[in-house]
């Protein structure tokens, strides 16, 4: 009996630490003002994108004067690469983030994804919005995340999260087959999708020494090891080959 | 008393290791279904039997067999199932897979294994269940309801057309709903296999069972791991039993023929 | 190959392995794995024998029902044909056998000496053809290569599911009777232990055209089950012509009747029961011509049957096979008398009546072994006629075997098999009358492609 008293303490001085390491962590995460930033360029003649036969849904093809092109490997003027998911693969002391109270949206407009490629936090709130006239369905297909497929017409709500990190989640529409769009997860913030000029910024770093993955839907990845110090913004520049 | 704490703490942490091991190995597993427990220990040696030369011995769908068959068998390690009673990208629930083992799916090379005993049947998905940890991590959803059905009629399979088509169903399915819709040819299962939609003119029986309570549940469930969504928001419960009652009359037995031509009629 | 002989040969037929070399043909089929993909042991307890899910198959019409069983849904290059082939090594010994005193010379009278033969032997070749010519229409052709030529062994088609129902399905042809516990299905192939006896029985001194229920009749039959195939039942209507073609007996048809059911026992497994029955009229004599009986012509015709019981227990990883039957024959079949000269029957003649039955039991702890052992007897409860002994024609047979299955795929099986049977026919030894004990044993492959 005596024994069985005396182990009780122990288990929870290992607790009790492991709680303070962890609060620690976050703590530190408010405080820091260092950050990633760069540019992700594409380097040599961009691949002409082909236009989208939208006729099979008249309403679709209505939303386009011009017609729609694919979204594959979006350039910029100055060789921006565009929709390139930048994320801290390595390096953080914890994985253990609350999710952002703030909700991404993925919106179905002119039967196209906006945005094309998205990146959020899991166990973030992600509305998706249909803005067509058209009835779309949309189905994420994940290798590590559960797998849904729901029809939505014009204006019905939908609410969903991803539990599990996960990069590049492909987005399909079953009905407009040439919809495609990204998803990737991350367990924490530290992440960005360049924009049309390629540029990125992680922010909020705490210190340290990190490996810096650029993720892109056709050229595959690029990384890059930085060591950032409290307060220090550090580039980190990628260039994308054919 | 040294040696009393040693010991206990010894047999202690070898009961957790031992009760670890065996929570790992997946053994323990057990599904429930009616008044019957099924062991995932003897459902293995009937898996070995029955199952494995499709369904592969990881449970992953790539037994022997499976190069020749179309559509491909199920991969049990993505826990990701067609035919269940439970919300969109939910797990089934046990008696899912137990009817799904029953039944067997029509136009595949899946039989119905009803002539196996009821007890080897709800063995066989308590060992199912181990291929993949999502059936230890999550728990299914609460199996969708699905009301009474309203009467069929003229009316009904009228507005079951239009939302036939205002849900673009008729993208995949075709606008007379063999199967050749616009999308069709685009259509791929979540692991990048071709698939068809199904032909409602064929009088072939539906994947998931053949009565109208089915249809309707396959609607708000949507089929998982294929192309087909959930219609659960998108349409209410009476909008799901119309399309039910249009799907029906694209090839009507001769007792929705009077049905049949009320449409007609202008 | 000529049954007729069959009439004139006695009892010494018996415990001979009556068909054709001796070793029965067994199947498991092959071509149906590679149809569905499925391996043996879906449908093989450990083939041949069926399981549950392969009897259903095969009561369905050989499809699996799940809209894809047609002709059209498979390649082209498929063909529904295996083959079946037993290489074995095998010894035979006969206690008691009748020989010449001295060889090669008959005057020196007969003896009774122990006489062993072994070697390498092949056990012929089954060539089946079996599946659907279109949904709900089955076929199985049998062809047997033997020693003595080519034996149709079955053939028939069969309408499955008519009005959409499993309870009526109409075969048509040469058939195996629906025996659950199949004479088609054995697990063992030696000469004496590679066939059910009471299958086979003819009591002693009797010419029944009709030489038992293990023989493949011509006929018709009606069929009928439930969706899990634990209630059967089956009714055939065949010419009394003891499965031989050419309409040799008579105008009589015989009736084989069937019915099992089947529950599941919570922790034990499936039990089954049934009832069976077959009742014909088989003929005493035939239209002759410068006093050679014509075939075909059978007059007379006197009345036998056999009914009986049987069961399939299961207790867990063991399964039993019980067996009963009763067998009687008319007075002038038993006794070989034309019905239209009675002065002919010795005094004191009767019918004869025999009571008979096996318990078979197997161990299958995995779809790779099954072990067997089987004890079976006979004993006539009535003889013909006061002159034969009383013991006449009772037998007595033991055998204990296992089936090694080490090669299992939806392609082709292989199995090794060793076997050791031994059947006593109680005061059978000619000279002496003594128990003429015979026993085989074998071992070697069976190949099934």
């Amino acid at each position: 009996m005596k024994a069985k008293f005396a182990l009780i303490p122990a288990w929870a001085l290992w607790s009790m630490a492991l709680s303070i390491a962890m609060s620690s962590g976050l703590a530190q995460a408010a405080e820091s003002s260092s950050s990633v930033k760069g540019v992700v360029k594409f380097s040599g003649t961009a691949p002409k994108a082909s236009r989208i036969d939208m006729s099979q849904d008249p309403l679709c093809a209505k939303a386009h004067s011009t017609p729609a092109t694919t979204e594959e490997v979006v350039v910029g003027g100055g060789g921006g690469l565009a929709n390139v998911v930048v994320y801290v693969s390595d390096g953080l002391a914890t994985h253990d983030f609350p999710p952002p109270q703030q909700t991404a949206a993925l919106e179905q407009k002119g039967c196209q994804y906006k945005p094309h490629v998205l990146a959020i936090q899991a166990g973030q709130k992600l509305d998706v919005v249909n803005s067509d006239e058209t009835t779309h369905n949309i189905h994420p297909i994940p290798n590590n995340n559960r797998e849904w497929n729901m029809t939505q017409p014009h204006g019905m709500a939908l609410q969903q999260t991803f539990a599990r990190e996960e990069v590049g989640i492909l987005v399909k529409c079953n009905i407009h087959p040439w919809m495609k769009g990204y998803i990737s997860v991350f367990k924490h913030p530290y992440f960005a999708v360049s924009d049309k000029n390629g540029e990125f910024e992680l922010k909020g770093l705490p210190p340290g020494i990190y490996t810096i993955t650029a993720w892109q839907e056709k050229l595959g990845t690029l990384t890059q090891k930085v060591e950032v110090g409290a307060g220090e913004t550090k580039t980190a520049d990628f260039t994308f080959k054919q | 008393m040294r040696t009393k704490v040693g010991s206990k703490l010894r047999l202690g942490s070898a009961a957790i290791v031992i009760s670890l091991l065996w929570s790992v190995t997946g053994l323990a597993q057990e599904s429930h279904i009616g008044n019957l427990t099924g062991n995932a220990r003897r459902g293995k040696a009937l898996y070995v039997r029955y199952c494995i030369f499709c369904h592969g011995s990881e449970g992953d769908g790539r037994g022997e067999s499976a190069s020749y068959l179309d559509p491909k068998p199920r991969d049990f390690t993505k826990a990701v199932f067609k035919c269940r009673s439970t919300p969109n990208g939910s797990l089934p629930l046990d008696s899912d897979l137990y009817d799904t083992i029953s039944r067997g799916i029509h136009a595949s090379g899946m039989p119905s294994w009803k002539p196996l005993l009821r007890q080897e049947r709800v063995d066989l998905v308590a060992y199912i269940k181990t291929f993949s940890s999502a059936f230890q991590e999550e728990k299914p959803g609460a199996p969708v309801v699905i009301p009474p059905e309203p009467a069929n009629s003229a009316e009904s399979i009228r507005r079951g057309a239009e939302l036939f088509q205002n849900m673009n169903c008729w993208s995949c399915h075709g606008k007379d709903g063999r199967g050749h819709g616009p999308s069709a040819a685009t259509l791929t299962d979540s692991k990048g296999y071709p698939v068809t939609p199904f032909d409602f003119t064929s009088g072939s029986r539906f994947k998931c069972g053949e009565t109208d309570r089915d249809m309707f549940r396959d609607l708000t469930t949507g089929l998982d791991g294929s192309p087909m969504p959930s219609f659960a928001d998108a349409m209410t419960a009476d909008q799901r039993w119309d399309v039910v009652h249009y799907i029906r009359s694209l090839n009507a037995p001769k007792g929705h023929s009077k049905l049949k031509a009320e449409l007609k009629t202008p | 190959m000529r049954f007729v002989t069959f009439q004139k040969i006695g009892m010494q037929l018996v415990g001979l392995g009556i068909l054709l070399a001796g070793m029965q043909p067994a199947y498991g089929i092959p071509a149906f794995a590679r149809k569905f993909g499925l391996p043996c042991s879906a449908c093989h307890e450990a083939w041949p024998m069926l399981n549950n899910f392969g009897q259903t198959f095969k009561d369905n019409g050989y499809q699996l029902g799940n809209d894809r069983d047609a002709p059209i849904y498979q390649d082209p290059g498929y063909w529904p044909i295996m083959f079946r082939t037993t290489p074995v090594w095998h010894r035979e010994n006969n206690n008691r056998q009748t020989v010449d005193r001295v060889p090669g010379d008959p005057g020196s009278g007969l003896v009774e000496a122990s006489v062993s033969t072994s070697g390498f032997d092949l056990g012929g070749v089954d060539a089946i053809a079996a599946g659907t010519l279109s949904k709900n229409i089955s076929f199985f052709v049998q062809p047997f290569f033997g020693n003595s030529g080519v034996a149709i062994t079955q053939a028939w088609a069969r309408f499955d599911n008519l009005l959409g129902s499993h309870w009526l399905n109409v075969k048509m042809g040469k058939f195996e009777l629906d025996e659950p516990i199949s004479q088609e299905r054995l697990l063992t192939l030696s000469n004496s232990g590679g066939l059910y006896y009471n299958y086979f029985f003819t009591p002693p001194g009797d010419n029944n055209f009709f030489q038992g229920i293990g023989f493949t009749q011509l006929g018709v039959e009606v069929q009928g089950h439930s969706d899990n195939d634990y209630t059967r039942y089956s009714l055939a209507v065949v010419t009394n012509s003891n499965g031989q073609t050419g309409l040799p007996s008579s105008n009589t048809y015989d009736l084989y009747a069937n019915f099992n059911k089947a529950f599941e026992a919570r922790w034990f497994g499936r039990q089954e029961a049934g009832v069976y029955g077959y009742f014909g009229e088989s003929p005493t004599y035939f239209l002759t011509q410068n006093g050679n009986p014509i075939p075909g012509t059978g007059q007379g015709n006197r009345s036998f049957y056999r009914i009986g019981a049987y069961g399939h227990w299961y207790v867990n990883k063991f399964d039993f096979y019980t067996f009963y039957m009763h067998g009687s024959d008319n007075v002038f079949l038993g006794n070989a008398v034309p019905s239209n000269h009675p002065e002919l029957l010795p005094p004191g003649a009767v019918g004869p009546t025999w009571n008979g039955g096996f318990i078979e039991g197997h161990y299958n702890p995995t779809p790779r072994w099954i072990v067997l052992g089987r004890y079976e007897l006979t004993r006539m409860s009535r003889q013909a006629n006061p002159g034969i002994p009383d013991n006449a024609g009772n037998l007595d047979t033991w055998t204990v075997g296992y089936r090694w299955y080490p090669i299992m795929n939806p392609r082709a099986g292989l199995a090794w098999t060793q076997e050791f049977s031994r059947i006593n026919n109680i005061g059978a030894a000619p000279l002496s009358s003594q128990d003429a004990i015979r026993n085989s044993l074998m071992m070697g492959f069976d190949f099934d492609f």
